[in-house]
């Protein structure tokens, strides 16, 4: 019954659904043991590069990447 | 005004002495006299052996970029195979309903950023904008969400004023749930939608991609067509448990449904690019092999009656002495 009460809690805070439940799976890779554990870890490795658009014209794009090289 | 014309045909006619000729005419430079210097009796084929050294190495390139797509293909075909099953539930329960009728629509073109695959690209671009004049109306909104290069590079010509977000680059690290996850947490931050429709080339073999539109509409829309009872009637007839309203489970649902739609596509879309890059490269490689066959034959060809002239000048010069 825990997880309904905290339900919105991370919405208020203006997190979506995606996001939490990005947030717990990478609690439950955290726990897991060690060849294992960097397996998983390296299946959470994010890099894209997302940019806005306005009146027809591509403003800076922003890298979202978490590989520590950048 | 005749003079003109006149002048611009003799420059027309002037220039093809004066540039350098174009590789490509092989066959006509062979025989063309002001490339052979004055007193050479012999055909130079240094200009076919130079062409076949060329093709030969095209061909290296094409084959090697076919084995790469070909492992790469292996790869990714086992991962979308198995992400089918994330989406399957979602189309169960919330219906894939492109019929739904809405006002604000937001395009997800799905796209590749290197190119060298084939049509796939092009196919999913045209695809977009067919749902983009589809869903046309007075009071009715299209937005674009582009992801990959070659889809922007297409779209950016006549319909930049649509595009709302791009995003490139997804393909650094092989693609994993997080990482799409997170692009559809950005999407859905960016962009006001009632329904999100997202194009993809479906994977069906290595010869053969659909085109295909998933539909995912925004909670708002969903509870209203099931309080009408259209489409989505039967979603009344679950039950809730919890204390979650109805609405909070539907945003919930809506997200993850997005997020998982999503991954599915990419993953669909990438192992259609490597199966089109595959066959692409097969039949540039083929092409290649053949034009490397044609140039033989001709190099060979000349190289041969360039022998019987000499031997014929020789015999012919000795039968003269004797006689």
């Amino acid at each position: 019954m825990a997880s309904t009460g905290a339900a919105p809690f991370w919405r208020a805070a203006g997190m979506t659904y995606v996001n939490y439940a990005n947030l717990c799976a990478k609690m439950v890779r955290n726990c897991l043991k060690e060849p294992h554990k960097s397996e998983a870890i390296s299946r959470e490795k994010v890099h894209y590069s997302i940019s806005k658009w306005a009146d027809g014209k591509q403003e800076k794009p922003s890298v979202r990447t978490d590989s520590p090289d950048e | 005004m005749a003079m003109a014309a006149l002048r611009r045909e003799g420059r027309r006619f002037a220039s093809p002495l004066i540039s350098p000729r174009p590789i490509t005419a092989v066959r006509s430079s062979l025989i063309s006299e002001n490339e052979i210097p004055f007193g050479v009796r012999s055909i130079s084929t240094q200009v076919v052996r130079n062409r076949m050294k060329s093709v030969k190495n095209i061909q290296k390139i094409t084959k090697a970029m076919k084995m790469v797509a070909a492992s790469k293909l292996r790869a990714i075909q086992v991962k979308t195979e198995n992400s089918r099953g994330l989406w399957q539930p979602f189309t169960a329960l919330l219906g894939d309903t492109p019929s739904v009728d809405i006002k604000k629509n937001v395009i997800v073109t799905i796209s590749s950023d290197k190119g060298l695959c084939g049509g796939i690209n092009s196919t999913s671009v045209k695809i977009s904008k067919a749902i983009y004049k589809l869903n046309s109306g007075p009071d009715k909104e299209n937005k674009y969400v582009v992801l990959g290069e070659k889809a922007k590079a297409q779209l950016i010509r006549d319909s930049k004023k649509d595009i709302e977000v791009s995003i490139t680059e997804l393909q650094k690290h092989p693609l994993n749930y997080t990482q799409v996850s997170v692009i559809a947490d950005d999407i859905l931050k960016n962009v006001e939608f009632d329904a999100l429709r997202i194009v993809f080339n479906k994977f069906q073999s290595v010869v053969s991609f659909l085109p295909t539109m998933a539909t995912i509409l925004s909670p708002e829309v969903v509870e209203r067509e099931s309080e009408s009872g259209g489409k989505l009637g039967d979603l009344d007839s679950y039950e809730i448990e919890g204390g979650d309203t109805k609405g909070e489970i539907l945003q919930n649902l809506t997200e993850f449904q997005f997020s998982c739609v999503l991954f599915n596509a990419i993953l669909e879309n990438a192992c259609s690019e490597q199966g089109a890059r595959m066959s692409a490269m097969d039949s540039s490689s083929r092409n290649a092999g053949e034009m490397l066959d044609r140039l033989t034959l001709t190099y060979n060809r000349t190289r041969q009656a360039s022998i019987t002239t000499e031997l014929i000048e020789i015999i012919s010069g000795a039968s003269a002495l004797e006689g």
